[in-house]
C-alpha cells in the first residue's frame, strides 16, 4: 500500500521507564507537524524495545498540498501617482513577489485598501517533507534524562546506532548524531547480530519476528502473562498478578522468553510479603501462589531477553542469585526478631526524621499524644488504648535490619513484627497498613485504629514540614506533603471520620513544642488551602462538580463526611424543580443586601401581599430546615428551601425591596437577610454555576 | 573452573590490545576505582586516554569481618577507562566477557538503567548495571561530570567486581571459596585481613586522631594547591574522603556532621579538578598529540562488524 513510512531508531538500552514516554512524544509530535502541513498520516503504529523505537506511518498523502499565500503589499493610495501610473512602492512590491505589477489584487481592509500579490507554493514530496521533520522530532524528544558521548555527541538518551528511514521502499535520507539513515537494521546483539535490509513496515516485522524479536511493547506483555499463567499452572499454583512489573519486565527485552526459577522450601517460612518483595526488588521476578492464594510455592517468574534456556545458564544462574539474596533475607528477619520491636524502640533516637524536627523518637511520642487526641475528638474511647500502642509502634520498624534492605517494606514488616509478638489485631493491623494509601488505587486502613494512627502520621508530618516553612511549590514535593494531605482527607472521608482537620492540626503542630519556626496560626492559613486543593480533588474524582464543592466549602468545614453530605445532597438537588429559582434568588439577595448592614426583622412593618407570604412560607419552614440541618439531613434541607421557589418569585415581581420609606426597605432587606442565612446553611447557594441560557428562561418566564 | 586470577590476567590482556595503559593500582585507600587519578582526573579536560588496572576499592562499613559471604569491606574492580568513548564500546565490552571465557549465547545479558553518582566528587555519569543471568556484574557509565566540570570528550568507564564476577561463574556459596589461584582460596589470601580491618574501622580506629588527621590532610591540600601542586593535593582531598568513611563506619559522624563532612571533601575534589585541567593546559595538553597513547586517534569511529 503506498504511502507508508518506516522508522527505526537502534540505540543503546533505552531505561524502561523512558521508552513508552519517549515513544509517544515522537509519535505526537510527528503526526501534529505533518497534520499541521496537511499530510496527516491515516494512522500510526508504534514500537520498541529497549533497543529500538520503530514508527510506521500509513495512509500518508504523496506530498503537501499546494499553498498559495497572500501577501500584503503597498495602500493604494501610494501605489499610484497623479497620473495613474504605478509608483516604486508597487513595481519594487511586485518584484519582490515575483509577480508582474498586473497581477497584483485589491484587499479591502478597515485601514483602507491595499494591493496583496498572490504567491504560490507548490507542495513538497512527502519524502522531503520527512527528511526535514523526522530528525528534528527525535532529537527534540524530551526525555527524563540525557546524555553525551563520544566526542560530545547528544544530547539524547543514549548513543544512537542505526537507523531505518523508508518511505514506500525507498530510503528517506537524514542523520542523526552522526548516524545516516538507510535500510539496514539488526537483530538481538547476541543472537542475531548480524545486519539484514528491509523494504517495508511488513517485512521488517516478519525478520525481526523470525529472530524472536517483538516489537510491539503490549503484545510482548501479553505474552509474557499468558506463558507465565501458563507455567504457574503447570506448577500447581496460580501466578500473583503485578501489573507494573510486568509492564517493566515487557520493557526491558525485545524477546519475551520466561524465565522460570526455583528456590529452596526452606525459604516458604519467611513471610510472604519479605519473599515477594525481595524477589521483584531484587530480581524482578513475580511469584506463584497455590491455587487457594494461601501461600506461596517456591517459584519465581521472570524475563531473559532470549526466547529459550536450553543450557539451563540463566535459570541457575537467577535462582544462584535468589539464594544469595534470600538467605540475606532470611537473616535480617531472624536477626530482627532476636531484638524485638519494643527493644528498637530506643534505636529511633538515633534515626532522624528530619533534621530540624528531632528523631523518630520524637515522633513517636508526639504521634501517641495525637492519636489520642484524635480517639477523644471522635469520642471513639473503647479505640484509644490500641491507638496510642499502635501510634508508639508504628515507626520502629525503620530500625529493622529488614525495612533498612527493602525499603518498601515500611509499615508492612513493622506490622507483621507486631503480629508475630501477639500484639492485638487492631494494633498490629494499624502499624502494617499505615502508610495506606500510598496512590489513588489503594484503599484506606482497615479499621478505625489503622485509620487514626495513619491520619496521625500525616497531621504531623503536614504540621511539622509546614511549621518550617517548606511549603511546596511547583512541582517540587521532596516531603511527599501532597500525598501525605490526600491520605489524610482520604482516611477523613472514607473512613467517615467526623473529626475537625484543622483543630487536629493545631493539636499536631503544639505537640512540636519549640521546633517550629512559624507560628499555629500561619501554619494553620498555609496547611487550609492545602487541604481544601486536595479535598477538590478528591471530591472531582468522585464526579461532584466544581461549583458543588466550592459552595459547600464555601460555608466552612465542620469535618469532612459532613462537608461530603452537603455537596452530595447540592449534587442530587440541581436538576430539581425550584431549586435554580432558589439559586438565583440567593444571587439576588446576595446583590440586594451586598452592602446593607444586618437589620433586625419586624413582622408587623410587612405591607404588601407578597412580602407577607413570602414571611409566612419562610416562617413555616425555617425551623424545619435548622433541625435538617442540625441533623446533617442536607438534602431535606435543599428541598424544604426549594419550597420557597414560588412565594420567592411573585416577592420579586410584585415587591419592590427598595423602597422610599427607609423603615419599610430596612425591613425587606432584614427578611431576604434572614432568607438568605437560612438559604446559605447547607452551601452558599450563590457559588452555584447556572446556564446563562437556562436563567434567561427562567427569569423571562 | 576459573580462578580471580585469570580474570585479571585475561582482562588485562583483553584491554592491552585495545590500546589501554595498564595501570597500576593506586598506592592509597580509596573507596572506588573511579577515585584513582588516572580516572578521575584523566576524564577532564580535551585529552584522548585509554587505561586499564585492578584497583582495591575499601567500604569501611561494608566489613563483616569474614563473616557474611557476600559482602566485604575491601574489594578488588577491575577498571576500563576509554575517552573518548568509542561508539563500539558497547560491543568492546561484551567481547571482554567473551575473552573471560563466557559463551555469552548460552547467557541472558541485560542493561538495566543505573546512573551513576557520587557527591564527594562533584561526579555523575549515566549509564546501567549489567545483569548477566540476573546477577549484576559490570557497572557502565558514561561520565557527564567531574569535579562539577561539564566532560568533552566523554569517557566511558566500565567498573567489573572481580569477586562477584569470579564467584557467579564458579556459582560458588561464598566469596571466600573462590579460588585466587589453583589451589588457593580467597579466604586463605584474604580472610584474616577482612576481621581484622572490620574490627579495626568498627572497633579499635582512633577518633580524635581520625578526625585531627582529617583536618590536617584538608589543610595539607590547601598548601599544595597553593604551591601549584595539583596531584599531591588531589592525593590529600583522598585521604579526606578515607579518613571520612572511617569516622563513618565507626559511627562517629552525625546526620548533620556529614553535610558538612561531604561538602568539604567535595570542595577539595572541585578545586583540584579545576587546577589540574588548568596545569594540563599549561603543559599543552602533551596527550593530544596522535599516538600519544596507543590505539588511540582520538577519534570515534566505529569498526564495522567489530563485534560481530
Amino acid at each position: 500500500m503506498p504511502g507508508e513510512y518506516l522508522l527505526e531508531v537502534r540505540s543503546e538500552e533505552i531505561p524502561a521507564r523512558m521508552l513508552e514516554p519517549g515513544m509517544r512524544e515522537l509519535a505526537t509530535r510527528l503526526f501534529e507537524e505533518l497534520m499541521a502541513r496537511g499530510m496527516a498520516p491515516r494512522e500510526v503504529a508504534t514500537g520498541f524495545t529497549p533497543r529500538r523505537l520503530t514508527l510506521v506511518l500509513s495512509g500518508l498523502p504523496e506530498r503537501e498540498p499546494d499553498r498559495e499565500e497572500q501577501v500584503m503589499g503597498p495602500p493604494v493610495r501610494a501605489a499610484y501617482a497623479a497620473d495613474g501610473a504605478p509608483t516604486p512602492a508597487l513595481t519594487g512590491f511586485a518584484k519582490r513577489c515575483g509577480v508582474a505589477p498586473e497581477a497584483l489584487r485589491r484587499v479591502a481592509t478597515d485601514k483602507g485598501e491595499y494591493l496583496a500579490a498572490v504567491r504560490k507554493t507548490a507542495g513538497r514530496p512527502a519524502g522531503e517533507v520527512l527528511a526535514e521533520l523526522v530528525p528534528r522530532a527525535l532529537a527534540g524528544i524530551s526525555w527524563a534524562k540525557t546524555m553525551r558521548w563520544g566526542s560530545g555527541d547528544g544530547p539524547w538518551v543514549r548513543p544512537v546506532h542505526g537507523l531505518v528511514s523508508l518511505l514506500d521502499g525507498a530510503v528517506v535520507p537524514f542523520s542523526l548524531f552522526g548516524v545516516a539513515a538507510g535500510d539496514t537494521t539488526a537483530g538481538h546483539p547476541i543472537l542475531s547480530p548480524a545486519p539484514f535490509a528491509v523494504a517495508d513496515a511488513a517485512g521488517y516485522r516478519r525478520e525481526l519476528g523470525s529472530r524472536d524479536i517483538e516489537v510491539r511493547p503490549g503484545e510482548r506483555r501479553r505474552l509474557l502473562a499468558e506463558t507465565m499463567r501458563q507455567r504457574a499452572a503447570a506448577l500447581g499454583g496460580r501466578l500473583v498478578d503485578d501489573p507494573p512489573l510486568l509492564d517493566k519486565l515487557a520493557a526491558i527485552c525485545e524477546i519475551p522468553g520466561v524465565l522460570e526459577g526455583r528456590f529452596d522450601d526452606a525459604f516458604l517460612e519467611l513471610p510472604a510479603e519479605v519473599l515477594s518483595t525481595s524477589l521483584r526488588d531484587h530480581q524482578s521476578a513475580l511469584t506463584v501462589e497455590d491455587p487457594a492464594g494461601a501461600r506461596l510455592l517456591p517459584y519465581f517468574l521472570t524475563v531473559m531477553d532470549r526466547p529459550d534456556d536450553p543450557q539451563g545458564r540463566a535459570r541457575s544462574g537467577n535462582e544462584w542469585v535468589v539464594a544469595a539474596r534470600l538467605a540475606d533475607a532470611r537473616f535480617f528477619y531472624g536477626e530482627d526478631r532476636k531484638a524485638g520491636l519494643a527493644r528498637r524502640v530506643e534505636q529511633l533516637e538515633r534515626l532522624a526524621f528530619h533534621e530540624r524536627l528531632g528523631s523518630y523518637a520524637e515522633k513517636s511520642a508526639r504521634l501517641a499524644a495525637l492519636a489520642g487526641a484524635i480517639c477523644d475528638a471522635l469520642g471513639w474511647a473503647a479505640e484509644r488504648g490500641d491507638a496510642v500502642a499502635a501510634a508508639r509502634l508504628l515507626k520502629v520498624d525503620l530500625a529493622t535490619e529488614m525495612v533498612k534492605e527493602f525499603t518498601s517494606l515500611q509499615g508492612v514488616m513493622g506490622g507483621i513484627y507486631a503480629r508475630e509478638e501477639g500484639q492485638p489485631e487492631a494494633v498490629w493491623q494499624a502499624v502494617y497498613d499505615q502508610y495506606l494509601p500510598a496512590s489513588t488505587e489503594d484503599r484506606i486502613p482497615r479499621g478505625r485504629v489503622g485509620r487514626v494512627a495513619g491520619l496521625a502520621d500525616r497531621l504531623d508530618t503536614l504540621a511539622g514540614i509546614f511549621g518550617l516553612g517548606l511549603t511546596p511549590t511547583g512541582s517540587k514535593d521532596p516531603f511527599g506533603l501532597r500525598r501525605a494531605a490526600q491520605g489524610a482527607v482520604r482516611i477523613a472521608l472514607e473512613g467517615e471520620l467526623a473529626l475537625d482537620l484543622e483543630a487536629m492540626a493545631k493539636v499536631a503542630a503544639t505537640l512540636y513544642g519549640d521546633r517550629l519556626t512559624r507560628g499555629v496560626a500561619q501554619i494553620l492559613d498555609d496547611l487550609r488551602p492545602f487541604l481544601h486543593d486536595r479535598l477538590r480533588y478528591l471530591l472531582g474524582l468522585a464526579g461532584y462538580a466544581y461549583d458543588e464543592i466550592e459552595a459547600a466549602l464555601a460555608v466552612g468545614v465542620r469535618d469532612l463526611p459532613d462537608l461530603k453530605a452537603r455537596v452530595d445532597a447540592l449534587h442530587r438537588m440541581r436538576e430539581a424543580p425550584g431549586f435554580l429559582t432558589v439559586v438565583l434568588a440567593a444571587k439576588r439577595i446576595a446583590n440586594i443586601v451586598k452592602d446593607a448592614a444586618e437589620q433586625p426583622l419586624d413582622p408587623a412593618l410587612l405591607a404588601e401581599p407578597a412580602e407577607k407570604d413570602l414571611y409566612t412560607a419562610f416562617a413555616g419552614l425555617r425551623h424545619e430546615v435548622e433541625e435538617a440541618a442540625a441533623t446533617a439531613d442536607y438534602g431535606r434541607c435543599l428541598r424544604r428551601i426549594a419550597d420557597l421557589a414560588p412565594v420567592l418569585d411573585r416577592f420579586f415581581v410584585e415587591v419592590l425591596v427598595m423602597a422610599e420609606d427607609p423603615a419599610v426597605r430596612q425591613n425587606r432587606l432584614a427578611l431576604l437577610q434572614a432568607i438568605g442565612r437560612t438559604v446559605s446553611r447547607t452551601a452558599r447557594l450563590t457559588e452555584m454555576v447556572v446556564d446563562k441560557a437556562e436563567a434567561r428562561a427562567k427569569s423571562g418566564g | 573452573m576459573q580462578t580471580l586470577q585469570d580474570m585479571i590476567l585475561r582482562l588485562s590482556a583483553f584491554w592491552a590490545a585495545e590500546g589501554c595503559v595498564l595501570q597500576q593500582p593506586l598506592d592509597l585507600e580509596v573507596g572506588a576505582g573511579t577515585m584513582h587519578p588516572d580516572t578521575f582526573l584523566r576524564v577532564l579536560g580535551p585529552e584522548p586516554w585509554r587505561v586499564a588496572y585492578v584497583q582495591p576499592s575499601r567500604r569501611p562499613a561494608d566489613g563483616r569481618y569474614g563473616d557474611n559471604p557476600f559482602r566485604l569491606g575491601k574489594h578488588l574492580q577491575f577498571q576500563v577507562v576509554l575517552k573518548p568513548s568509542p561508539h563500539d564500546v558497547q560491543q568492546l565490552y561484551v567481547q571482554s566477557l567473551a575473552a573471560i571465557g563466557l559463551h555469552l549465547a548460552d547467557h541472558d545479558l541485560r542493561f538495566e538503567e543505573d546512573n551513576w553518582e557520587a557527591p564527594t566528587l562533584g561526579a555523575w555519569g549515566v549509564g546501567w548495571q549489567v545483569m548477566l543471568d540476573g546477577m549484576e556484574i559490570t557497572q557502565f557509565t558514561y561520565f557527564q561530570q567531574a569535579g562539577g566540570l561539564e566532560l568533552k570528550p566523554i569517557s566511558a568507564e566500565i567498573t567489573y567486581g572481580l569477586e562477584r564476577l569470579t564467584m557467579f561463574l564458579a556459582q560458588s556459596r561464598s566469596l571466600y571459596d573462590i579460588e585466587w589461584v589453583e589451589g588457593v582460596k580467597y579466604g586463605q589470601v584474604r580472610k584474616q585481613e577482612e576481621y581484622e580491618l572490620s574490627r579495626y574501622y568498627f572497633e579499635v580506629a582512633d577518633v580524635p586522631f581520625l578526625q585531627q588527621q582529617l583536618d590536617g590532610m584538608e589543610r595539607e591540600a590547601g598548601r599544595c594547591l597553593a604551591a601549584g601542586l595539583v596531584l599531591p593535593a588531589y592525593e590529600c582531598a583522598l585521604k579526606c574522603s578515607h579518613l571520612f568513611n572511617v569516622l563513618d563506619a565507626r559511627g562517629a559522624v552525625s546526620v548533620t556532621e556529614r553535610v558538612g563532612l561531604m561538602k568539604r571533601v567535595r570542595d577539595l575534589a572541585v578545586a583540584c579538578a579545576r587546577a589540574y585541567v588548568e596545569s594540563r593546559e599549561r603543559l599543552g595538553f602533551p596527550l593530544l598529540g596522535a599516538g600519544a597513547v596507543a590505539g588511540v586517534s582520538g577519534a570515534a569511529e566505529e569498526v564495522p562488524g567489530h563485534a560481530r
